[in-house]
């Protein structure tokens, strides 16, 4: 059985879907500074006006230009939660694949500090810890990656195990292929879905905790984020700011979760062919 | 068998010594003066007689091991520190806020788990037809809509512009209700946060049990049964569903901690006031004591609930003993 991971994936409506949205929500974050049309830290307009050409969104309690702030905050979303996942995938997959061709003592250590960090909330520790140090965003992006990257080290630990003794990886050793060429010919590319996997997975947990944390007033409160957004503008909701507010911040996060939940699994649809309809290719 | 429960034990011996230690060292990371790093609230004045006497408590005028001992002595005596905002011992404050979590969390959990598993039985039972696939993929999005989302939009909703539910408390204040009137008002109170909560809960376990289910129809069994002409209903609850539930236990661990996490906004959000709620205002008002006994607390149920489930895991899939 062979499959083709990017044309399967394309036939997948659900994946396609989840990645044409994740890729448009990226791209407007990533822009952020190009289309905003107000400093969003400029303050210096009349506060709590109605949505206007001037102001698509309206001003909040303090001035601040609400479209420009959301998609400053969609930037901090987008940029948190890559970048957790790109750490704690690396973190995951070095010491899943060096604990499988290791083995030994080394295997066992790392693999009981997995089951540790299995057993651990780990959003009560990481509130514990934002809430002593108020840690800068750079900080609280190890440390979140810190946490999270055990249940990627165990998945890639097991394949790399049974990789191991495939065939094609026997005989290709036994061709005289060195360990660097089996590893980056035959290991990392037949890893490649469980890491993928893993990315999307730790992204979307990774925006949710950011958007979590500061909204229960522990996460950088200088730079902007939905989560703060949606908390200050809870505070003024008698005065009907919900739908110009607090409503457009609560969609946008939900539609970037959602996003990478619909990426999640389809990935998951393609690469368990068990899981995979005999007729295939329907939605 | 006695190698996996040895092995079980000593992984989750080892999980608390780290948390409890981990606990235990990081007030005394922060910058300058323990104490008044860790009482420094908003609220608080610490005299000089109050200083004294907390330096005694933790024994900070003593080595860093005897510390950890003395730590270690007074959370087994059950004294988890003292929030000088409430001016009340941590534990009480716990054992107010624990009941109300606990209502909140075990029916979402028992609730949740029954409309996950019907709609994940009969889903996959279907398997490919129109109804599945508009089910999953509108499972599949409010599974991606986080919980806080559910909660702020259920609250403006319903709450606030529909005033069909209250906004906020377990209960109304003042109103000496007694008997079915009291009970009647705190169902009501519970309506929108427990709504939310299981909401949120209700996708993960529909995806697991649909998935499950589409692997255990293949076995042979099933078609055994289905040729000795059982009903259909029949395979499909007690053949079928009943092995495809399994891993649902194993993953009711991972499931907790989802549910802790759900349950700490959900309160915040409508103003409930079990431990989420706590926790919140304990961070909002940097009240670092009360947050570090909440912490405790919280960390050793679920690792007591998880240690529950992995031991008694054998007992309800036999098979899992050959496994190690």
């Amino acid at each position: 059985m062979h499959i083709r991971p990017f044309r399967e994936f394309k036939r997948n409506r659900i994946g396609v879907t989840g990645l044409v949205m994740f890729l448009l929500l990226s791209t407007t974050a990533i822009l952020a500074p190009v289309i905003a049309p107000h400093d969003p830290w400029d303050y210096s307009d009349r506060s709590f006006q109605s949505p206007s050409i001037n102001h698509l969104l309206g001003t909040n309690d303090i001035g601040y230009d609400i479209f420009s702030e959301l998609l400053w905050a969609l930037r901090t979303s987008v940029l948190f939660g890559v970048s957790v996942a790109a750490i704690a995938c690396t973190i995951g997959l070095i010491l899943g694949i060096s604990a499988a061709l290791i083995g030994g003592l080394y295997d066992l250590v790392v693999m009981r500090i997995v089951d540790a960090l299995l057993a651990i909330p780990s959003i009560l520790v990481l509130i514990l810890i934002a809430a002593y140090f108020r840690p800068s965003t750079m900080i609280l992006v190890i440390t979140l990656s810190l946490i999270i990257w055990q249940t990627i080290a165990r998945g890639i630990r097991a394949q790399t195990l049974s990789l191991k003794t495939k065939l094609h990886i026997k005989a290709a050793r036994n061709m005289g292929a060195s360990t660097a060429y089996i590893m980056r010919k035959h290991i990392i590319p037949e890893l490649f879905p469980l890491y993928a996997m893993g990315f999307v997975t730790k992204a979307r947990i990774a925006v949710f905790m950011e958007a979590g944390l500061s909204f229960l007033g522990i996460f950088d409160p200088t730079t902007k984020s939905l989560g703060i957004m949606m908390s200050y503008a809870m505070r003024y909701l008698y005065l009907d700011v919900w739908f110009n507010w607090l409503l457009p911040a609560v969609l946008l996060l939900s539609m970037l979760i959602v996003s990478l939940a619909l990426i999640s699994y389809a990935i998951e649809e393609i690469f368990d062919p068990r899981l995979k309809e005999d007729n295939a290719a329907t939605v | 068998m006695r190698n996996r429960t040895a092995k079980i034990v000593t992984i989750y011996l080892l999980t608390i010594f780290f948390l409890l230690f981990l606990n235990f060292l990081l007030p005394r990371l922060l910058p300058g003066d323990v104490i008044l790093a860790m009482y420094s609230g908003y609220e608080v004045t610490i005299t000089d007689e109050l200083y004294n006497e907390l330096v005694q408590l933790h024994g900070l005028d003593k080595p860093l091991h005897e510390q950890f001992f003395i730590y270690l002595a007074q959370l087994a005596h059950g004294n988890l520190g003292y929030s000088y905002i409430y001016h009340a011992s941590t534990t009480t404050l716990i054992m107010n806020a624990l009941p109300w979590t606990l209502l909140l969390v075990c029916t979402s959990f028992i609730l949740s788990a029954i409309i996950g598993m019907i709609l994940g039985v009969e889903s996959s039972w279907v398997r490919g037809r129109r109804s599945d696939r508009s089910l999953l993929v509108s499972m599949l999005v409010v599974d991606g809509v986080p919980s806080l989302a559910i909660g702020i939009l259920f609250l403006t909703i319903f709450g606030l512009y529909g005033g069909w539910f209250p906004t906020s408390g377990a209960m109304m204040p003042y109103s000496n209700l007694a008997g079915i009137a009291h009970i009647k008002d705190i169902l009501w109170h519970l309506i929108l946060p427990l709504a939310t909560l299981t909401l949120s809960q209700i996708p993960g376990d529909y995806l697991l049990i649909r998935n499950s289910m589409i692997l255990t129809i293949r076995e042979p069994y099933v078609l055994t049964a289905r040729a000795k002409g059982i009903k259909e209903r029949k395979i499909k609850y007690f053949h079928a569903a009943r092995n495809a539930i399994l891993p649902f236990f194993t993953r009711i661990g991972i499931r907790l901690a989802y549910v802790i996490t759900g349950v700490l906004f959900i309160e915040t959000i409508f103003a409930y006031p079990g431990l989420g709620l706590l926790t919140y205002n304990a961070i909002s008002n940097r009240d670092l004591p009360l947050l570090q006994g909440i912490l405790t607390v919280s960390v050793l149920l679920v690792l007591l609930i998880n240690i529950i489930v992995d031991l008694l895991y054998k007992k309800i899939d036999p098979r899992v003993e050959y496994a190690y």
